[in-house]
Formats: C-alpha cells, sequence, structure tokens
C-alpha cells in the first residue's frame, strides 16, 4: 500500500500537473472562443512547414549531437584553468535569446565580420550564413552546447572503480570511449535528441532573422503571422494544435530525459590522461568549438562594450529592476512547481503515472509563446484584469511554464536517486515531509536547485514572445529595451542590452549552482 | 507472536505467486535461506509494508498489520547497506529515531555504548567504516524499539571478524528487548546464529 | 528599489490605474515601443499636451503598430485605450473595418502631404517614403530603379517580412503599385539578390549596419538620423524612377473612449506647429504641416517625383494575395 509520505509528494506534484494542463487547454479554449466569427479559413500549406522544419530541426539535431559528444569528450578528458568558467558558458548558450545568437554570428561569420575582415587582404572570403546553413549553425550553436553542457557530468561522473578497472585492462583511447564513456552517453540521447528537435522545429526569431526568405518557415512563424498579420484566430489556435499534435510524439521520449546525471557525481573521480596524440585531438576539438561555438557568443559580449550611455539611462535601470524581479519571481516559481511534480514522480511506482505527472510540465516546450501571451491576455481581459498592470504577473507565471520542464528533467532523476537510496529508511523511520525536505532533500540537491533556478531566471530574461502584449511603458524588461532600442537606429543600445544579458546568464549559470551546493551542504 | 499466514503475493506483470506461512516468537531469531532471487526481499518488505498482499494474513500478537501504511508498523530494518543518512553526523541520523519529538543526550549516548560506538556521536556517516556504520543503525533500532526487526544480509558487507562482532551483539540485543526477529542471509554464517530456520524454495517456505 | 516596483505592481494590479488617476481625466494612448520610448516623441507629447490639457497623459507601448491595433481588436469595447497613434497606411483599411474608431472630427483639409487626405476616422501626423537606403562611401553607384536592382550583379538587399512587418508590406504594395500585373515577374528577378528576409524592420536594418547587404528597405528619412544623431553624411536614399510609396503615419480615436471630447483635442492639436515641431528629429519622418525651420538632418534628402499610394479599400482586400504572389516568386 502507498505509504502516507508518497500521498503526501504525490498530491502538490498531481495538484501543479493538473494545473499545468488545465491552463494549458484553457488558454488555447481562450483563443478559439475569441476567434469565433472572424475565422478567414486561410490556411498556411502546412505539409510544406512540416517538410522544410522537419529537415532543419533534423540536421541540427544530428549535429548538435555529434558536435555535443564531441565537446564533453573534450571537456572531460582536459583539465586548464578557466575550465570551470567554459562550462558555464555552454550551459548559458541555450538560453541566448534567438536573435542575440543570430546577430553574434553574423559578426563572426557575416559579409563584413570578423572572419571576412582577416580574409579580405588574401582575397578570401566566407560564403553567406544565410538559408538553411544559417539556421542549422545557429541553433548548433545553442544545442550543441546544451548537450555538451548535459553530457559533461555524465563523463565527469564515471564511478573510479569502472575507471581503474579501465586502466588495468590498458584499454586504447577508442575502447575506453566505447566500454566507459558512451554506455554513460546513451541513455541520454533519446531524450536530448528529442528536445533538440522540439526546439528547433519550434525556433523563431533564427528561422525568420537568418532564413534568407519565405522557403525556410517553422510552424511557430506561421502562428506569428497568423495572429499578426491576419489576426485569424482560428487559424492560430489549429496550428498550434498541430504543433502540439507534432511535439507530442517527442515528448514521450524527452520525458525520460534525466538533465543531470542520476549518480550525483561532479567531481573527477581519478585522472587517467590520454595519449599524447589523443589530447592533442581533444584541445582541437575545444579550440574549433571556442571558434565555431563560443566566437559568436563572445562577439555579442565584445559587440556591447559601448554601454556607457546605456547605463546612463534611467529606463535601462528601470528595465534591469524588471527583469531582475520578474527572473527570480519565475525561476523561485520553475522550482516550487518543479520540485513538486519531481517529488511526485520519484515516489509514483509506475511509469505510466510517472508519465502522466510530467507531461503537461513538457507540452510547454511546445507552447508557441505567442499562443501562451495571446491566452493569458485574452483570459485577463475576460476576467476584468487590468492587462497593462497584471503583464508583470504573467510574466513570472509564463517564464516559470517555459523552464518548467527543464525543472522536472533536472530533479527528478536528483530526487529519484535519493528515494532508491533512502526512501524505505526515511519511511520506516517514519520521517515527516518536512523532515525529508530538510534532511535529505535539500542537503543533497543544492546543486540542481541553483540550476533550476539558473534556468528558470535566464529563460524569463530572454523572453521576447510573452512581453510584446503585456508590455507597457511601466513594464518593459532588458529584453524589450533590446528590441526598442533596435526599433529606433539605436543598435550601440541593443548591442549593449543584449552583452549584459549574456553576461548575467553566464554569471548565474556558474554562480548558482555553486552557491546553492555550499549553502545546502553548510546544513548538515 | 508475529505471525504470516496464507500471505501471497505477485509482482505486477509477473505470473509466480508467492505464499508465505510462519510464526516468530517474542525474542526469538527465525532465519530466511534461499537462492537469490527466490524472494526473501520480498518476504521483508510484505512485514514492511513495503508491497500490498493480495490475500492473507499478517498478524502482531493477534492485531492485523495488513491495512497499515509502512510508516504505522511496529517494524525496524537493518539493511545491508544504506543504514544511514552519509551527509548527517551520527547524532543527527540517531535523533531520527523520534521524528516528532527531541531526544536526551545521554539516550543517545547510551545507545551508542551499547554498540561500542561511545564518543563517534558527532562523526559524519561517511566517515565510519562498513562494521561502524551497521552499529550505529542498531543503536537506532535500540531507540526505535520496535516489536518487529527485519534483517536484511546486515552483515554480508562485513569482514569476518566485524561481523562475528555484530552478530553477537545483534544476539545479546534481541534478547534483552524481546524483538521478533526475522534474518534474510545466504549465509551459513549468518543462519547460524538464528533460533530456528525455514528455507525458501519455489516461492514457498520450507523447514530445514 | 526592487522592493517598491514589487509593492507598485501588487497595488496596481489589486487596485488598477483609476486608483492613481485622482480627480484628473486620464487619456490613454497605445502606440508602438520606439514611439513612447524616451528618445522617441512620446515623452516630449505628453509633457506639452499636459502643460495646456490639465489632463494625464499615459502611452502604452506594444512591440508594433499592428501590435496596437490587435491589442484593441482583442479588448473590443472595454479596451483601456482612448486613442490609436502608429497605424499606417496599410493596416487603416483593415482598421477601419473594425468599426471600433470613431469619426477624429479634425480638419485636415489645411495639412501639406504630397497626395490629398480624405479619412473622417484618422488623422495623418507624420509620413515618408519607403526607399532603399545605401552607404554612399561602398556604392557608389546606386540602382537607380528596380530593373536596374534587378539588372545589377552582386548587388545584396536587405528586405523585411511581409506577414509580420509595415515596410515589408510597404515593399510588397511598392512593387504593386508601380508594377500591377507584372509585379510577379519583378519579385522573381529580385530574389536572387535577397540576403535574407528578416522578421522586422530592426533586424533588417542592423544586419545592414553590420555590412550584411549593399542596401536596405527603410525610409527616405533614414539618413537624417545618421546626419543627426551621429554626425554620419555616408547613408542615402536611393531614389527610384517608378517613384515611391508613401507610407503615412495616422491616429485614431475609439468609438469606446469615455474621454472623446479630450482625445480629439489631443488629435487637432497633433497636427499643428507646436506638436509637429517634435516629430521629425524623435520619429525621422516628415512633418504634416509647413513648419518655420526645416528639421534638422532633413535639408538633403531626396524628395521623390511621383509618390505612389494604393487606396486602403484595395490594400485590405488584396493584400494577402500580393503577398503570396511576392512569397511565391522565389521558387
Amino acid at each position: 500500500m502507498l505509504s502516507r509520505s508518497a500521498v503526501q509528494r504525490l498530491v502538490p506534484g498531481g495538484l501543479v500537473a493538473a494545473g499545468g494542463g488545465t491552463l494549458l487547454v484553457t488558454l488555447l479554449v481562450l483563443i478559439a472562443v475569441s476567434a469565433a466569427g472572424g475565422d478567414s479559413g486561410r490556411m498556411p500549406d502546412i505539409a510544406r512547414i512540416l517538410y522544410v522544419s522537419s529537415i532543419q530541426a533534423g540536421l541540427s539535431t544530428i549535429f548538435s549531437l555529434i558536435f555535443g559528444v564531441a565537446i564533453a569528450w573534450a571537456f572531460n578528458r582536459l583539465s586548464f584553468p578557466g575550465r570551470n568558467l567554459s562550462v558555464g558558458f555552454l550551459s548559458a548558450a541555450l538560453v541566448t535569446p534567438g536573435l542575440v545568437v543570430a546577430f553574434g554570428l553574423i559578426s563572426v561569420w557575416g559579409r563584413a565580420g570578423w572572419v571576412n575582415t582577416l580574409l579580405a587582404p588574401f582575397g578570401l572570403a566566407v560564403p553567406p550564413v544565410f538559408g538553411l546553413f544559417g539556421i542549422v549553425y545557429a541553433h548548433i550553436i545553442l544545442d550543441a552546447t546544451f548537450a555538451a553542457a548535459l553530457l559533461l557530468p555524465r563523463l565527469d561522473g564515471l564511478a573510479a572503480t569502472r575507471l581503474r578497472l579501465g586502466r588495468s585492462l590498458n584499454l586504447t583511447p577508442w575502447l575506453r570511449f566505447r566500454t566507459l564513456d558512451w554506455p554513460a552517453l546513451r541513455p541520454a540521447l533519446p531524450g536530448l535528441a528529442a528536445i533538440i528537435f522540439l526546439l528547433s522545429f519550434t525556433s523563431f526569431p533564427i528561422v525568420l532573422t537568418l532564413g534568407g526568405g519565405p522557403a525556410n518557415q517553422t510552424l511557430e512563424v506561421a502562428i506569428y503571422a497568423a495572429v499578426r498579420l491576419d489576426f485569424d484566430l482560428g487559424a492560430a489556435v489549429r496550428l498550434a494544435l498541430v504543433q502540439l499534435a507534432i511535439s507530442a510524439v517527442l515528448i514521450i521520449p524527452a520525458t525520460a530525459l534525466s538533465l543531470v546525471p542520476p549518480a550525483g557525481g561532479g567531481t573527477r573521480a581519478l585522472p587517467w590522461p590520454e595519449p599524447r596524440g589523443v589530447a592533442r585531438l581533444a584541445g582541437l576539438i575545444l579550440i574549433a568549438a571556442g571558434l565555431f561555438l563560443g566566437l559568436p557568443l563572445v562577439a555579442v559580449i565584445v559587440g556591447g562594450t559601448g554601454f556607457g550611455e546605456v547605463l546612463g539611462q534611467q529606463s535601462f535601470w528601470n528595465a534591469t529592476a524588471t527583469s531582475l524581479i520578474v527572473g527570480i519571481g519565475a525561476a523561485l516559481a520553475a522550482l516550487v512547481a518543479g520540485l513538486a511534480v519531481a517529488s511526485a514522480r520519484s515516489a509514483a511506482r509506475n511509469p505510466i503515472a510517472g508519465f502522466a505527472l510530467s507531461a503537461p510540465a513538457y507540452v510547454y516546450l511546445a507552447m508557441p509563446s505567442v499562443t501562451l501571451s495571446l491566452g493569458f491576455f485574452l483570459g485577463a481581459h475576460r476576467l476584468g484584469l487590468n492587462t497593462g498592470t497584471i503583464g508583470f504577473w504573467v510574466l513570472i507565471i509564463a517564464g516559470a511554464l517555459l523552464a518548467l520542464p527543464y525543472a522536472v528533467s533536472t530533479l527528478t532523476p536528483a530526487l529519484t536517486g535519493i528515494e532508491g537510496r533512502y526512501g524505505r529508511l526515511a519511511t520506516s523511520l517514519r520521517l515527516s515531509p518536512l523532515q525529508r525536505w530538510r534532511l535529505i532533500a535539500w542537503p543533497l540537491i543544492g546543486r540542481e536547485i541553483g540550476l533550476v533556478l539558473a534556468m528558470g531566471f535566464c529563460f524569463s530574461l530572454g523572453d521576447l514572445g510573452v512581453i510584446s502584449l503585456f508590455g507597457s511603458e511601466n513594464l518593459s524588461t532588458l529584453s524589450s529595451a533590446m528590441n526598442r532600442a533596435l526599433g529606433a537606429y539605436r543598435t550601440d543600445d541593443a548591442a549593449a542590452i543584449s552583452a549584459l544579458m549574456l553576461i548575467l546568464s553566464i554569471a548565474v549559470f556558474v554562480a548558482l549552482p555553486r552557491i546553492f551546493e555550499r549553502l545546502s551542504r553548510a546544513g548538515t | 507472536m508475529l505471525e504470516l499466514d496464507g500471505l501471497r503475493f505477485a509482482h505486477p506483470g509477473q505470473d509466480r505467486q508467492y505464499a508465505f506461512s510462519l510464526s516468530v516468537a517474542p525474542g526469538e531469531i527465525l532465519g530466511i535461506s534461499g537462492a537469490s532471487g527466490a524472494g526473501k526481499s520480498t518476504l521483508l518488505d510484505l512485514i514492511a509494508g513495503f508491497v500490498t498482499p493480495l490475500s492473507g494474513s499478517l498478524t502482531l500478537d493477534g492485531q492485523s498489520l495488513v491495512g497499515l501504511a509502512p510508516e504505522q508498523r511496529p517494524v525496524a530494518i537493518l539493511f545491508q547497506a544504506d543504514n544511514l543518512f552519509d551527509h548527517l553526523s551520527i547524532d543527527r541520523n540517531l535523533s531520527l529515531a523520534r521524528p516528532h519529538g527531541r531526544l536526551p543526550q545521554d539516550e543517545r549516548d547510551s545507545s551508542l555504548e551499547a554498540v561500542g560506538l561511545a564518543g563517534l556521536g558527532r562523526r559524519r556517516a561517511s566517515t565510519l567504516s562498513g562494521g561502524q556504520k551497521q552499529r550505529a543503525a542498531l543503536a537506532r533500532c535500540l531507540l526505535l524499539d520496535r516489536p518487529v526487526l527485519l534483517l536484511d544480509e546486515p552483515f554480508s558487507a562485513l569482514d569476518v571478524d566485524t561481523a562475528d562482532a555484530m552478530r553477537e551483539l545483534v544476539r545479546k540485543l534481541v534478547s534483552a528487548r524481546n524483538w521478533h526477529t526475522l534474518l534474510v542471509s545466504h549465509q551459513e554464517s549468518d543462519l547460524a546464529m538464528s533460533d530456528r530456520r525455514l528455507h525458501l524454495e519455489a516461492e514457498r517456505l520450507q523447514t530445514g | 528599489m526592487i522592493r517598491n516596483l514589487v509593492l507598485a505592481a501588487l497595488l496596481l494590479t489589486l487596485s488598477g490605474p483609476a486608483a492613481l488617476a485622482a480627480d484628473k481625466p486620464e487619456l490613454t494612448i497605445y502606440t508602438y515601443d520606439s514611439f513612447a520610448a524616451d528618445w522617441g516623441p512620446g515623452p516630449q507629447l505628453k509633457a506639452a499636451f499636459e502643460a495646456k490639457c490639465g489632463c494625464t497623459v499615459n502611452f502604452v507601448a506594444t512591440d508594433s503598430s499592428i501590435g496596437a491595433l490587435r491589442r484593441v481588436q482583442l479588448e473590443g469595447k472595454s479596451t483601456s485605450a482612448d486613442i490609436i497613434v502608429g497605424l499606417d497606411t496599410s493596416v487603416t483599411g483593415q482598421a477601419r473595418a473594425t468599426g471600433l474608431f470613431a469619426e477624429s472630427g479634425v480638419d485636415t483639409s489645411g495639412l501639406n502631404l504630397p497626395i490629398a487626405w480624405d479619412d473622417k476616422e484618422f488623422v495623418p501626423f507624420d509620413w515618408g517614403y519607403f526607399a532603399f537606403i545605401y552607404n554612399t562611401t561602398k556604392l557608389p553607384e546606386p540602382p537607380t530603379s528596380f530593373e536596374a536592382l534587378n539588372a545589377a550583379k552582386d548587388l545584396k538587399i536587405l528586405i523585411e517580412d511581409p506577414r509580420a512587418d509595415t515596410p515589408g508590406l510597404g515593399l510588397v504594395l511598392w512593387i504593386k503599385a508601380a508594377y500591377g500585373d507584372k509585379a510577379a515577374g519583378v519579385w522573381k528577378a529580385m530574389w536572387p539578390h535577397v540576403v535574407t528576409m528578416a522578421p522586422d524592420w530592426s533586424a533588417a536594418y542592423s544586419l545592414f549596419l553590420k555590412g550584411e547587404a549593399d542596401m536596405v528597405l527603410s525610409y527616405t528619412t533614414s539618413p537624417a538620423y545618421h546626419i543627426v544623431a551621429d554626425n554620419d553624411l555616408n547613408y542615402a536614399a536611393a531614389p527610384f524612377e517608378e517613384g515611391h510609396y508613401m507610407q503615412v503615419e495616422v491616429a485614431g480615436v475609439l468609438k469606446s473612449s469615455p474621454n472623446k471630447e479630450l482625445a480629439q483635442q489631443f488629435l487637432t492639436w497633433l497636427v499643428t506647429p507646436e506638436a509637429q515641431t517634435i516629430i521629425p528629429d524623435t520619429n525621422w519622418m516628415y512633418p504634416v504641416v509647413d513648419l518655420p525651420e526645416t528639421p534638422a538632418g532633413f535639408e538633403d534628402l531626396i524628395v521623390p517625383d511621383t509618390p505612389l499610394l494604393l487606396p486602403d479599400d484595395e490594400v485590405t482586400a488584396k493584400a494577402d494575395e500580393w503577398i503570396n504572389e511576392a512569397l511565391d516568386a522565389q521558387h
């Protein structure tokens, strides 16, 4: 029979899951109801959009996984000063706003970018980065680094006993990868592939900016066009449903993904240097990754060095304050909801219940942010709430929802691992839920908590979709301030703001997991 | 008296059905042997309440335990490993015997003394040796003082001398506190300490 | 500061803005974000009008002018907007069709526009021409027509997505107005020159400033910004023989507004020289009245001989079809 503590953990998680699912349906229904009557009946060529975006997303996924594995492997084999900072850089890439990545990419590889400026004296030039190539490249910057950041701890956390065994057998570098590393990486790959495919499949600003023309489209773009240009809310809902339906297939493997490996390693167990040639290869991979994936982000930071003028603007500081508060609120909300779902999943014994608990959270991976924003707007309006002022809260809730899938996949394996090891003991000792949390969970998942907070913060920091309907004179975030500056010839201001946002993201990703790991350990 | 009468269980989706009938007197140690996978752990899970039986009865002194959630059962367990929270001190691990109240320092100290760990209360559990950890866990069983003690291969991770000392200690405490004790193991050296022995085969308990 | 912000947000959520207004009448104006920005015309217009009306002016910024219209459509009759400022001629037909706008009551006959203006609902407050902007140091001989552009070798241009952005739609209308039935052919020949179709004007213009293309679709007035703000004289608009399509930005009063009289006062004031002086060097568009002095940076701008503008009912009816025609020409 279910223990009392299992029930106590299942109920909040179940409520969050039910709430998340109900909210999603409500938002779609609100839009559909408002659409009644104003239906143009016009639908874009869905088959073509699906074809184009599947190819783009497929290529993005394959290359992101290959490069992600290579980068994680190289980081695992090498020790050098600044390694931790570089790893923090990796994790931050995922949450960088797409437009910022696109501009960074162009600063480096564009017609008048760094590389072509270097090559010009020799009469050489790199081909343009627009079209399918540019889209896939930008996605790889985001997703290969994300994959690497996620796979690296699996390699760093390999048990010392296995390494010792491997070393005593004198495994060659290739056999070492195949027999030790690969089994640790492989379980994460299907879920990772599903998430990367979803992210690329629903990509919006990158596809529009680097796409080269209308031939490259995603459903997300079509939804945006349906809302903005045609004001055809019926079509928007239908397209959103198509996107959700297709994504549902991918969500099944995605729910199985653990963002952090179950055995919470974090330090490398046993130094086992590779032969010189292989170490050089690892070094080469990292240099290439820095050049192709890191440099565009560095270009964003370098491009923003003229931030003197921005720092003097009151509106910039207001936007910063709003972004910080909204970010912290969204991070905390994502953490609380994520903990509820994850601890329910750790208590749920059968896999179907586990899936039912987390699926509503994962659906938000595929929810177009235009639809989310529109639904909230209509809901607030129907409730008679002032849409200008409720925006603050919507930003927090939406930011938390968009980060929720990542929160669940970070916390679930950690809590499930703890449950497996200590669950029966805690139950037989009759510990209350509070005691379970204070004595067992909190001291052991500090790092994961920091990671979830960082993700929640950065997702809301980079949001441009939700703020589009709720922004006002009184409510402006850093990303909307960046957009506003771009819309008025003030490209230097925009560059400065995006540089500051990127620096903030990296700082948060490097600092929070460490801070929370310390905090949680200090209590025991 | 702890009694199991025709207690049946099957893992979801599996055909094999276990059926257990046995009784243990106060202060008695009943040894259960059997090959790996024969169902030894399942038997303990049923008594502890981690799994629910299909039918049959489970009583302590005539009171049925079947409807009780795990945390309501009068059962203390000693696992093969992970009996302590590694990241907490021994004192805090012992305090967990009274999750809803305070455990006086002298009670804690005397229980540690009883298992031969006097003075180690402030140490973090992860710094103890395997034998010390099991002793500390036994100290907590003393503090819990529940009528049923389940021993799930608690000595198999220890070296020979440590295991001997530990077995002696358990024997002494069981007699002193009159615990109804089930010992599950596949090692002859462990089973030798029990008062009576049953063997698990083909999902049934056999005498011998 | 952080705590105050949270408190303010809480208070606002609970009480609504009415509580803050005290007894002064309040005028809520929806507009696009760069109009309301610190450096845009919004703050100056607000200060100047508040000084005479004894009211409070609130600008509510959405991400674009279409965004402002959509927001009013979503809110319907219960919208808190009294006025929308910043719609342009490519969407006025749609806006009129919503039936949400009242007659402005403003006499627009004396305004100085290249075309005759006769519209009961919408009051023009600035205008400009779409044009391709180039850097004179990098492109000494810019094309002088669409045909020249399409024939030029290796010339790269940036345009905006007509499904999401008004200049993008402006280009579709421009080519349609100039070429009629031959528009598809012009598009077909132009696509190879397009580096990318950016999501909006800001992305396209940023890419242009980064050097990704020789020309970008913008406004004839864009060089004025570079002259005034950066003292950079190297940007110019390429005059096209076919003429240039006009963009007229308009403002309208909502029928649902409880402050209709005040709103009409604002629109009447918006086309006086006092308000119009503010527009050119903040919104970088031409004023709709003759000003005593030519605004800074506007002296040397090109003045197209042939202003093009399609009737807004035709635009409303056919825009979809024309957009598809332009996009399909890529294949």
